[in-house]
């Protein structure tokens, strides 16, 4: 514990939930496993949403395309905030002063606005295009930086360890 | 997306200074050493068990391993638990002051590997 973080994280990873992970021969291991399967099923689905946008699988119609493969990127969010949680709590006022996890923080604000701003500006003008039609250039341009910052991010979450 | 990436390539570079915690990297594994001595304190917690040991020179925090690896290798919260002597062999941070990572610690004539 060191007490140079906000008292509020000092206070997190002095609760009884956070020295339960601890103790627990299981939770933390339980916590990393359930993290990278997390990560494996959020980015698979929005590999396929941002290839779509960005061209990829053009023979499909974007709009099912999407709404399905959103609720599978929901699912794995989900799951990886609620494990991400756990792993958090255990070493709180370290790991938020660690400077890898909050570029890696940054980073998820980034692709969340992305996402509400696809979702809010551009969403509504594919989802009801053809197979075929070609996707305006803001599609293509959030396809591609969605990909490039969720890779980012997996990429701080594993280096947080080192640094 | 250039922009973003060169972005966070640059943020990842200005952060390269930071403390290290946990990876075998921020160890000095060229000159390894033994502390032997009582355990003062014994935290058998994840993600890794630490011990603090008294050496005749100066306390040393020892960073062991993830508790399940250690009870699955025998090493149980009794074998260091505080008043045990222990030997551990490791390697000295190059961050953190008066801390070693072990390589394997030797407690009661029994030697277990934490790697």
């Amino acid at each position: 514990m060191t007490e140079a973080a906000p008292a509020i994280f000092v206070a997190l990873e002095g609760s009884a939930f956070a020295a339960a992970v601890r103790q627990s021969p299981y939770a933390y291991m339980a916590a990393n496993v359930a993290h990278i399967l997390s990560l494996m099923v959020f980015f698979g689905a929005v590999a396929v949403m941002d290839l779509r946008l960005v061209g990829f699988f053009h023979a499909t119609s974007p709009g099912s395309m999407l709404r399905r493969a959103r609720l599978i990127a929901i699912l794995g969010f989900c799951g990886l905030v609620a494990s991400g949680t756990v792993l958090f709590v255990a070493e709180a006022s370290h790991i938020v002063l660690n400077q890898v996890f909050q570029i890696k923080m940054l980073l998820i604000a980034l692709a969340l606005a992305n996402i509400t701003w696809f979702e809010y500006a551009v969403a509504p003008r594919v989802r009801d295009l053809r197979p075929h039609t070609p996707l305006p250039a803001r599609a293509r341009f959030i396809g591609v930086t969605s990909i490039a910052i969720w890779l980012a991010v997996a990429a701080c979450g594993r280096l947080i360890a080192y640094f | 997306m250039k922009r973003y990436v060169l972005a966070a390539a640059a943020a990842a570079v200005a952060c390269g200074g930071a403390a290290a915690h946990h990876g075998w990297g921020s160890y000095d594994a060229s000159k390894p050493i033994t502390v032997n001595g009582a355990i003062l304190t014994s935290k058998y917690e994840n993600p890794h068990a630490t011990i603090t040991v008294k050496a005749p020179d100066r306390v040393w925090t020892v960073t062991l391993a993830p508790t399940f690896r250690m009870i699955n290798r025998g090493a149980t919260k009794e074998m260091v638990a505080v008043g045990k002597t222990v030997s551990a062999y490791g390697y000295v941070s190059t961050v953190e002051e008066n801390e070693m990572r072990a390589e394997r610690i030797t407690v009661d004539g029994k030697t277990i590997e934490m790697r």
